[in-house]
């Protein structure tokens, strides 16, 4: 007699993709976020090449964490104490602090440079002098003047090369937010961003930012420090679709003194939709200043 | 004969290996998710304070810092918090530095134009070393206390020379009053201790 299993009313194949369905939930699960409190690691960190990032209808959740807790729970006493500092003369001696080096290096670079300068002119005020080189001794001469401008020269780059390092490796971390693509139709009048702990920053659409972003062109709505961290700007649009304007958010962690971009699409604006719709990415602005020697 | 519907594995079978997957992974993500976040020294947290600092106001200056979480040996934290003024905006800003990372930003609801601390403060772990040789250690074992707070700052705790940035280090315990201890934070000698 044939042995027929409790199951047999089930096809096997419909079981073996449940079971595995089974598998796939439990990894979708893990998969997400490791830790409740590990929220804000959602941001997408932006990379050299553009990534789309969405606009959320919901501004994402928050890790709520304390701190300073001492601080905050004594700061009448701890004002106080500051208060008394600054009003009671201590007894010390003033001591000075040391001055930047660079600073001085300027003035010596400063130095060199006219230095460089009144060599080059009067070496250029001899050479004007000499009608005819009368002597391979002459030659030899102008020979080591060139020479000379040559080392000039060079001691010029280096001390440009000084200046490029000083003030462009003092990138901070900052945010651009510009607007593409034509939204059509869309009655759209203005679009705004507000980054976290800033001002609401509103642009208006009127028919000069239309026809630019009719020809393919872009808008900066918003350029400023920002600072290194997971954090949410809120992108808000306004029109007669939306008579109380629409709000969407994105989640960002631009990272440290870096330029962060981030482009708004109003091309796939969407009436019903509303903010939410457009399409945005963001990456990283190169800012290296390629090499004067190529 | 072998039926050809039912394969070599059977449904019973098939289920019981799906879940026994199952469980092994769960078995398997649970203590990923728990993995602690790194401790680390007070100082190593100031680069990723200033920078954000640095962004919200140029002038910005450190002139507080406190453990966010607990300490533990070595003087070290998973979550240290920083406190920035700006004399130009006239405000303060705390960051809460974890992984490296700026785990909270926010801004500091009080007037509190304090002083900068000095340059040059030694790091937690060799401030909490003099407060236990000290004081700390003694204190622990008699009331079964615990380390509860390491701060610094300048000028509130030490009356005999304000100017000095110290830290201060309170233990607590159960059944007995708090235990203060106020370091040097430029050359780790312990100025004063007090209970309170």
């Amino acid at each position: 007699m044939e042995r027929h299993s409790r199951f047999t009313f089930v096809d096997s194949a419909a079981v073996a993709r449940g079971a595995f369905a089974v598998v796939l939930s439990v990894l979708a699960l893990h998969a997400g976020p490791a830790r409740a409190d590990d929220a804000g690691d959602a941001a997408p960190v932006p990379g050299d090449a553009p990534v789309l990032v969405r606009i959320e209808r919901v501004r994402p959740p928050s890790e709520k964490l304390t701190t300073l807790r001492f601080l905050k729970e004594n700061r009448d006493f701890i004002r106080g104490r500051f208060d008394l500092l600054r009003q009671r003369p201590i007894a010390g001696h003033g001591e000075t602090t040391a001055v930047d080096p660079r600073f001085l290096a300027y003035q010596s670079m400063l130095a060199d440079v006219l230095g460089a300068r009144d060599s080059v002119a009067s070496a250029e005020e001899r050479r004007s002098r000499l009608t005819l080189l009368a002597s391979v001794t002459q030659l030899g001469d102008l020979e080591s003047e060139l020479d000379g401008m040559e080392r000039l020269l060079a001691a010029q780059r280096e001390r440009l090369s000084v200046l490029q390092a000083d003030f462009t490796g003092r990138q901070q971390t900052a945010l651009a937010v510009v607007i593409t693509g034509d939204p059509g139709a869309s009655p759209l009048s203005e679009i705004s961003v507000t980054v976290e702990g800033g001002a609401r920053i509103t642009v208006t659409l009127g028919e000069a930012e239309r026809a630019i972003l009719k020809r393919g062109g872009a808008v900066q709505v918003f350029r400023g420090f920002v600072e290194p961290r997971a954090q949410t700007l809120e992108i808000g649009i306004g029109g007669a679709a939306w008579p109380a304007g629409d709000t969407g958010y994105v989640a960002l962690e631009p990272p440290r003194d870096r330029l962060t971009m981030l482009r708004l699409d109003l091309s796939t604006l969407d009436a019903a939709r509303g903010a939410p719709s457009i399409r945005a990415s963001t990456w990283l602005y190169d800012a290296r200043i390629p090499s004067s020697d190529g | 004969m072998r039926d050809l519907r039912t394969p070599w594995i059977s449904v019973r079978g098939l289920f019981g290996h799906a879940w026994l997957l199952s469980l092994c992974l769960v078995a398997f993500a649970a203590p990923a998710g728990a993995a602690p976040h790194v401790a680390f020294a007070a100082r190593a947290g100031v680069e990723a304070a200033a920078a954000a600092a640095h962004s919200w106001s140029p002038d910005a200056f450190l002139v507080y810092v406190e453990n966010d979480e607990d300490v533990a040996a070595g003087g070290v934290a998973p979550r240290w918090g920083y406190l920035y003024y700006s004399p130009w905006l006239e405000k303060c800003r705390i960051y809460s530095v974890r992984d490296g990372r700026i785990a909270v930003a926010e801004d500091l609801t009080m007037k509190f134009d304090a002083p900068p601390l000095a340059g040059d403060w030694m790091d937690s772990g060799a401030a909490l070393d003099a407060a236990e040789r000290e004081v700390g250690r003694e204190f622990r074992e008699k009331h079964g206390g615990a380390l509860g707070t390491m701060l610094l700052m300048r000028g509130a705790f030490n009356e005999g020379d304000p100017d000095e940035t110290t830290w201060t280090l309170i233990y607590t315990a159960p059944h007995a009053p708090s235990l203060f201890v106020v370091v040097d934070a430029s050359d780790g000698k312990v100025r004063r201790t007090w209970r309170g």
